[in-house]
């Protein structure tokens, strides 16, 4: 048992439970077996890596700013999905709004997900702010609806948009997979329409911290890569996870969300 | 769009595999579910407006898992024919599914209707015919029935393998060797248990009747029905087969199902069932075990037999769907 590294993960769906079983048994065969702690979110599983309880978080690109933050550069980025290193933020109004473009943002009510959700509530007021909006000018409502989760669970975005359905916001900001999830402007064309989406940058990465030595995070790493789409056991595990494979870390997308957590001075801690 | 953002709600609470239920208010709207359904991964279970009720529509999280993965091509409905040749029996058996005897009426299929019942399957795409009954062999013309059979699918033929003299010696010899198998009864590795559900002496003459059919240089396969099987009884059964030259594939352990003649045993619904369309002579059923039972049957008319089986596998894709998992397999073979 000694062996194994333990992965935390948090429980955002319970899919969570069938997804990590399934990475378990993945690992059993391989020369890197692991087990797995599921967190309530993941503000616990950030400290339960600093204090060594975990030795591996799976964690969103807040979860991971943070561990890096709070532990001075000792965190290591070890691997995300193919899907992390295009995440976006997308503005999406009602139909016929006529909205288009970040200055026709400027001045209106946004509605927000989650505070501590990167994709809903972070970076969107930081690439307004970039792309010139006055963002102290917005009216902003927050839905704070899945805290701690840091917007995982897409609660807080679907609150959102419901406020723009209801005429109570003129804009809400919401992640490119809600978006994709309620169709992207195809499914329902005369409800929703895209009005800007920011530049790509990257979500969720798997952290350690610089006292996992290489020799055991690295055939855990390799192991993880070598998931293939092309395998029915292996892509029922990463269907549910929302990626076709496993990449190294792309450390450029994470630039904006430290410069917004600086900025908008978002807690280090918690 | 408000019934994408209950769509979105709700699968994202539900685990894989898990079914949840939304409002719709217009077929429109069920055209939407389906459509986000597909773009999503998720299963529409609910597949009529009329279907909804009141309004609801249930969703699966997830695909259904493929029927042909989870049960294998060769258990997929329709795969296998069941033709029940005749009621009566030489035996009385306490646990029979067919509740037959040497009282039971015959209920023959005939040779030419079970002619052009075998061409009909093989037409439609059975892959293999098991014959059954009551007792094949008490049939005069069971030979010419086997053989055919065999000569269009791969044929199974289910006896007690005690009528393996005289006239029935002669009809066994003459059926072919290829493409043929044989599926006698043997509950037990000594007479007791055999015996006491099969009548006595029944055990020594089965063990005799496999000895004559391995010798004439038939593939046997051997089916024992057991309530609850101790491991103890389970290991001599399969020593003693092995001693008696049965390839272990060939060695078949089934429960007893609460079916015909049997007051206890493991209880069927048509929808615990993957079904295995049988025919007698009263109609098509669902499955052999239940070929007596009014609640299996699927059609009176047994000629055409295409359209009976495509109805099968559409209600079994239906109840697929519905149970969103792999139905509980009970093999009757
Ligand atoms: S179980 Fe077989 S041998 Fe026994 S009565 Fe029924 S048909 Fe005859």
């Amino acid at each position: 048992m000694s062996e194994q590294l333990l992965i935390g993960a948090v429980a955002y769906t319970p899919n969570v439970v069938p997804i990590w079983e399934g990475i378990r048994e993945y690992f059993a065969e391989s020369p890197a077996p692991m087990d797995f702690v599921l967190f309530s979110n993941y503000g616990r599983q950030v400290e339960a890596l600093r204090a060594g309880q975990v030795d591996i978080a799976w964690n969103t690109n807040l979860a991971y700013v943070r561990t890096v933050l709070q532990t001075g550069g000792r965190a290591r980025a070890l691997a995300m999905r193919d899907t992390d290193t295009r995440f976006a933020t997308v503005f999406v109004a009602r139909t016929g709004s006529g909205l288009s473009g970040p200055d026709s943002i400027a001045g209106r009510r946004l509605a927000l997900g989650s505070a501590d959700s990167a994709q809903a509530a972070i970076l969107p007021l930081y690439y307004l702010a970039r792309a010139g909006v006055d963002v102290t000018r917005l009216e902003v409502t927050r839905f704070d609806s899945d805290i701690g989760k840091h917007g995982d669970t897409g609660r807080s975005e679907l609150d959102a948009i419901d406020a723009v359905l209801a005429g109570e916001a003129d804009v809400a900001a919401i992640g490119i997979t809600t978006w994709d999830g309620i169709g992207g402007g195809e499914l329902m064309p005369e409800a929703l329409e895209a009005v800007w989406q920011t530049e790509p940058y990257c979500h969720c990465m798997f952290t350690a911290l610089d006292t996992l030595p290489a020799e055991r995070h690295e055939p855990w790493v390799s192991t993880l890569l070598a998931m293939d789409w092309g395998r029915p056991a292996h892509r029922r595990i990463l269907e549910l996870e929302g990626l076709h494979r496993w990449v190294r870390p792309e450390l450029d997308g994470y630039a904006g969300l430290f410069a917004a957590v600086e900025e908008q001075g978002v807690t280090k801690w918690w | 769009m408000v019934v994408i953002l209950d769509l979105m709600r709700m699968a994202g609470a539900l685990a894989e595999g898990a079914t949840g239920a939304v409002t719709i208010s217009s077929a429109s709207e069920l055209d939407l579910v389906r459509r986000w359904c597909e773009r999503t991964g998720n299963t529409l279970i609910t597949t009529s407006p009329a279907d909804a009720g009141l309004g609801a529509v249930l969703v699966r999280r997830g695909r259904l898992p493929d029927p042909a993965a989870t049960l294998g091509p060769d258990r997929l409905p329709g795969a296998r024919l069941w033709l029940y040749t005749n009621f009566h029996c030489n035996l009385a058996c306490d646990y029979c599914c067919a509740a037959s005897s040497p009282r039971a009426e015959r209920r023959e299929l005939g040779v030419e209707r079970i002619g052009r019942l075998v061409r009909a399957g093989a037409d439609w795409g059975v892959h293999e015919v098991y014959l059954t009954g009551g007792e094949p062999f008490l049939l005069p013309e069971i030979a010419r029935i086997v053989a055919d059979c065999v000569r269009l699918l791969p044929t199974t033929l289910l006896t007690n393998g005690m009528l393996f003299r005289g006239p029935g010696l002669r009809a066994l010899q003459a059926m072919p060797r290829e493409g043929f198998a044989l599926q006698i009864s043997l509950d037990s590795a000594t007479p007791d248990v055999h015996d006491g559900h099969r009548g006595a002496g029944s055990w020594a003459r089965a063990v005799a009747g496999i000895g004559v059919a391995l010798g004439e240089g038939f593939r046997v396969r051997v089916a024992a029905t057991i309530a609850s099987p101790h491991a103890a009884d389970l290991a001599a059964l399969h020593d003693f087969l092995d001693g008696l030259g049965i390839a272990r594939a060939d060695q078949v352990i089934r429960p007893v199902a609460q079916q015909g003649a049997a007051d206890t045993g493991v209880q069927f619904s048509r929808e615990s069932l993957v079904p295995e369309v049988t025919v007698t002579a009263d109609g098509v059923y669902w499955h052999p075990v239940a070929a007596t039972d009014e609640r299996a049957l699927v059609s009176t008319q047994i000629e055409p037999l295409g359209p009976a089986l495509s109805e099968v596998y559409r209600l079994f894709a239906e109840q697929w769907a519905a149970a969103g998992a792999a139905a509980r397999l009970f093999p009757c073979a």
